[in-house]
């Protein structure tokens, strides 16, 4: 899933302080997820934002909706009836959402209420981490299906560094030592030969370094 | 002959650029320069022009430094992070380089190792700042650095296509002015009476125009660049002129010199672009009149 944080407060009411009327947008996937952006964290934001703006003696009217998707035009659509009758859009869906509000409502001023995070997967209650880039490429089938370019502090694509401690990368503790995840993978696997394969280095083309990127698909594309 | 004195005193300045070698073969740029070293002002170095890996501009600039010619390096964020920006500038003014020319990387895409990571930590007002502030003393983490360097520091127009492009370069210059940019280089020049109207254009920016000579060297690049470069006019009558030349590579070499003559008294100096064929640098000098 794509994670997101919430934006402090303090940002997001200089945002909307210029105007009278929003409208709070949230998601139903990915934010709602990672407890970021969905119906609840609407509510949640709302009030404090309402309470806030109160404490100032200055009313903001807010209205709430939450989308089925937000990154796709359709459900965007569902936004018509209300849009003229606010100022501007809070939108505290990823930044997919955000750019799709914007692309569809020219006209509309819209902010992000959330920042974006990555790519990855709930470790535990309350925990997500980043697993993937989206490098275009994937590697996972060489490395035991364990990703060293979103995982490995250093990038490293033949790991590891050396540098790691009890399992946990040298540079941030916090984190898991990709290569010896990698290891440990290949090992259950009893593939640990792969280990001493040489990864070329990657040919970037096919990730954001070869341009912004889009995916057409001749036979679904109308 | 020092183009750092000729542009706060206001004289035409004569600017050519030297790429480096892809290989460590030194010997055809030395040659190139020492042909040219009495008659113009300074060499630019690019960077990995184009996109194709070559030797960096830092080490072509040293040779230059080293046949006694001034020079002004490339310095652009494809290749290289806040980090590696900020230590080839300080090693730059160390290895006597007087200029930085902040431009636009080329994409990787049309350069020759179109799978290497693009790492834009910087663009071109980030650059200009970093520089700014390093010549404070201040790095851009805001450490004191022992020792300040000190540059002649300049941007370019960004290529344009029509009215609204042009007014779009211009926005984006005024930002790199703001940033520090102490003079402009301009895309090709071949039409001196647009080129005039372009200079009334840029003159709110107050800083000197270097347009521009880009020697054609075929007609089929000049018809290329008459279509997919709008901005830089090049007329049907140009492109005449060489493909009735007897000897069409003299014309354009010909044309680029008459082009800098014309351009003498309008704009502050030339930076003379022939890409790869630097050899041919003092017959258009020649032919300039110089
Ligand atoms: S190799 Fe690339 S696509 Fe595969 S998980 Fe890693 S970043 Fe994602
Ligand atoms: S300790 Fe492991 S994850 Fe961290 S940089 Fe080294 S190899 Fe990569």
């Amino acid at each position: 899933m794509i994670t997101a944080e919430r934006k402090p407060l303090e940002e997001i009411i200089e945002y909307v302080r210029p105007f009278g009327k929003i409208l709070l947008v949230g998601c139903n996937e990915c934010v709602t997820v990672c407890s970021a952006g969905g119906r609840k964290e609407v509510g949640l934001l709302s009030s404090a934002l309402q309470m806030a703006f109160m404490k100032e003696g200055k009313m903001l009217e807010i209205k709430e909706m939450t989308l089925e998707r937000q990154c796709d035009p359709e459900y965007v659509e569902e936004l018509s009836g209300h849009i003229n009758q606010v100022d501007a859009v809070l939108s505290m869906a990823c930044g997919c959402g955000v750019q799709e509000i914007a692309q569809r409502y020219r006209e509309k001023p819209v902010f992000p209420a959330v920042n974006t995070k990555f790519m990855g997967a709930s470790e535990r209650q309350g925990v997500w981490s980043e697993r993937c880039q989206g490098c275009g490429n994937c590697l996972l089938g060489l490395t035991g299906g364990i990703c060293p370019v979103a995982r490995c502090s250093k990038r490293l694509l033949n790991g590891p560094c050396g540098g790691s401690t009890k399992g946990k990368c040298e540079i941030n503790p916090e984190i898991d030592c990709a290569w010896q995840l990698i290891w440990d993978r290949l090992k259950a696997l009893g593939q640990e030969e792969r280990y001493s394969d040489i990864i070329p280095a990657k040919d970037w083309r096919p990730s954001r370094d070869g341009g912004p990127r889009k995916i057409i698909r001749e036979d679904l594309a109308s | 002959m020092n183009f750092q004195k000729k542009f706060a005193s206001g004289e035409f300045v004569f600017l050519a650029e030297m790429n480096t070698p892809k290989g460590v073969d030194i010997s055809e740029m030395i040659t190139n320069a020492r042909r040219i070293k009495d008659r113009i002002d300074g060499v630019i170095i690019p960077d990995m022009d184009n996109g194709v890996m070559r030797m960096s501009a830092l080490g072509g600039a040293v040779l230059m430094r080293q046949q006694g010619i001034e020079t002004i390096i490339h310095v652009y964020g494809r290749d290289r992070n806040k980090m590696a920006i900020q230590g080839d500038i300080l090693a730059a003014h160390v290895l006597g380089i007087q200029g930085i020319l902040v431009v636009r990387g080329e994409e990787m895409a049309s350069g020759d190792h179109t799978d290497a990571r693009v790492v834009d930590d910087l663009d071109e007002e980030g650059i200009l700042r970093a520089i700014a502030s390093l010549q404070k003393g201040i790095d851009l983490a805001g450490f004191e650095l022992k020792g300040t360097p000190k540059f002649v520091t300049g941007c370019t127009l960004g290529p344009y296509k029509d009215d609204d492009g042009l007014e779009r370069v211009i926005t984006a210059a005024a930002k790199k002015v703001e940033a520090g940019a102490g003079f402009i280089v301009t895309p090709p020049v071949f039409d001196i009476d647009r080129f005039s109207i372009l200079m009334e254009r840029l003159k709110p920016l107050n800083i000197p125009v270097i347009p521009t000579i880009f020697l054609l060297k075929t007609v089929g690049i000049a018809r290329y660049m008459a279509t997919y470069e709008p901005g830089v006019f090049i007329s049907e009558q140009t492109i005449k002129r060489i493909r009735q030349a007897p000897d069409r590579e003299l014309e354009c070499i010909k044309i680029a010199g008459e082009t800098i003559h014309a351009l003498r008294g309008i704009a502050q100096g030339v930076r003379i672009v022939t890409l790869g064929w630097e050899h041919r640098l003092p017959t258009i000098l020649e032919y300039a009149g110089i």
